[in-house]
Parts: structure tokens; C-alpha cells; sequence
């Protein structure tokens, strides 16, 4: 590719659309409340018998924050996006809504995502076929939709980055 | 982190030059995307569906082997525009 043919307007920077900042915004909220709970949840762990470790609590905790923190983040970064296009004089116009490309690129990281998840399916159907106590089966899912969305999250951000 | 080209490059960005200095901001109006998506199929980052590969032949009033390549070596047989 010849890229010394410049049109105006080709050096503008480039901003990401709402799609790709909700990507952003929720493996920063995964990361975030994923260790947050493993930080209760571990030490627990390491001081008493499996059967007395208090998981339930924590977990759902986890999952009401990373729901919240989606879309607030999300919104919030929307408005912050907006505001910073204003500052830098960019006309946000066709550069913030998704289309084609995000769809293609939503479709490939949940399907990846989904493998992860889909598998831990099976270790959790073992766990209940030996008796295992609820901790190990709950966080067992815990744990692959912590993985799924990291997997999910990072297939998309590279594939913005690097494409597909 | 360097780009993962696909197998189809194109002369887009030529187009654009040769077509009255259009901008990706224009052409990504007149075909409904984002700017970003035309950035990019032009960079060889988005393999552009054939649909819209057509709708971007179209626009340039090309025929669509003028417009898009496909390396049949490889990424690293691309044509120069």
C-alpha cells in the first residue's frame, strides 16, 4: 500500500467506538472484582475446612459489581468519550456507533468466550457426580466465567487492535 | 503491536486520492460505517464482507478485481498501489 497518497482528514486521530469502550470497560471490571473476590475468598479458604468457607455472600457481591460497574463504566465512559471529543474539536459523527465490524467482532470473541465457559460445564457435571461440596461446583463456574470473559475481552481488544 | 494482515489488500486508499481527495470520514458516510472500519479494510486489518466490497467497487465505479487483491501467496505477495 502506497502511503504516501495523503488525503486531509487521514491523520485525524482516531477515537474508539462505544462498542470497543465497553469491551475495555468491562475487562477492567472482570480484573477488578475477580480479584476482589479471590482476596476475601482465598485467605477464607487457607484458614478453614471447605465446608465453613463463606463463598456465597462475596460471590454475589462480585457479580451485582461487575453488572453495575458494566454499565455505569460504560456510561460513563460514553459521556467521558464525548466530552473529550469536544475538547479536541473531533467530530464524533460516524465514529462512535457500532456497525459491521463490531458485530463481527463481538460474534468472535463470545464464541470464543463460550468455549471456555461451555467447557467448565463438564468439570462441574464431574463435581456433582462425585459428591463435591457446592464450594468447589460454584466457584468452578466462577472461575470459567472469569476466564470466558477474559478470553472473550482480549479476542476483541486484539482484534481492534491488530484486526481479524 | 504490529498489524494481522488478512489475505485480501486492496487500493483503497489510492481510490480515495484518485476520486477527488475523498475522505475516510466521506466514504465511511456513504457507506454507512464508521471511519474506524474504513481505516480498517484499508490497512488490511478488516476483510470487508462481500456485500460491502461491492458497495465500496461501486462507489469508486470500479470493478471489484480493481479495487480488492487477493494475495495468493500470503500476506506477503501484496500488490503496491
Amino acid at each position: 500500500m502506497n502511503r504516501e497518497l495523503r488525503v486531509p482528514g487521514d491523520d485525524d486521530p482516531v477515537v474508539m467506538t462505544a462498542e470497543e469502550r465497553t469491551v475495555w470497560v468491562y475487562l477492567a471490571v472482570v480484573i477488578i472484582t475477580s480479584t476482589a473476590y479471590y482476596a476475601v475468598v482465598i485467605p477464607r479458604v487457607l484458614s478453614q475446612p471447605i465446608e465453613d468457607v463463606s463463598w456465597i455472600t462475596p460471590m454475589l457481591w462480585t457479580l451485582g459489581f461487575s453488572i453495575v460497574g458494566t454499565i455505569v463504566g460504560s456510561i460513563l465512559g460514553s459521556i467521558g468519550g464525548a466530552i473529550g471529543l469536544a475538547i479536541r474539536g473531533i467530530n464524533p459523527k460516524g465514529q462512535l456507533e457500532g456497525d459491521m465490524r463490531d458485530k463481527d467482532i463481538k460474534r468472535l470473541g463470545d464464541r470464543r468466550g463460550a468455549v471456555i465457559s461451555g467447557s467448565a460445564m463438564f468439570g462441574v457435571l464431574v463435581l456433582a457426580m462425585i459428591g463435591a461440596d457446592l464450594f468447589w461446583i460454584g466457584n468452578l463456574v466462577f472461575l470459567a466465567g472469569t476466564i470466558g470473559a477474559l478470553v472473550e475481552t482480549s479476542t476483541k481488544i486484539v482484534a481492534y487492535r491488530r484486526g481479524m | 503491536m504490529p498489524p494481522k494482515p488478512t489475505k485480501v489488500t486492496n487500493r483503497i486508499r489510492a481510490l480515495r486520492f484518485e476520486s477527488g481527495e475523498m475522505t475516510q470520514a466521506d466514504m465511511a458516510e456513504r457507506l454507512g460505517v464508521t471511519r474506524q472500519t474504513v481505516i480498517a479494510i484499508e490497512q488490511g486489518k478488516y476483510s470487508p464482507s462481500l456485500e460491502m466490497a461491492f458497495e465500496i467497487a461501486r462507489l469508486f465505479r470500479r470493478p471489484l478485481d480493481d479495487v480488492f487483491h487477493y494475495a495468493e501467496g500470503g500476506a506477503d505477495n501484496q500488490p503496491s498501489s
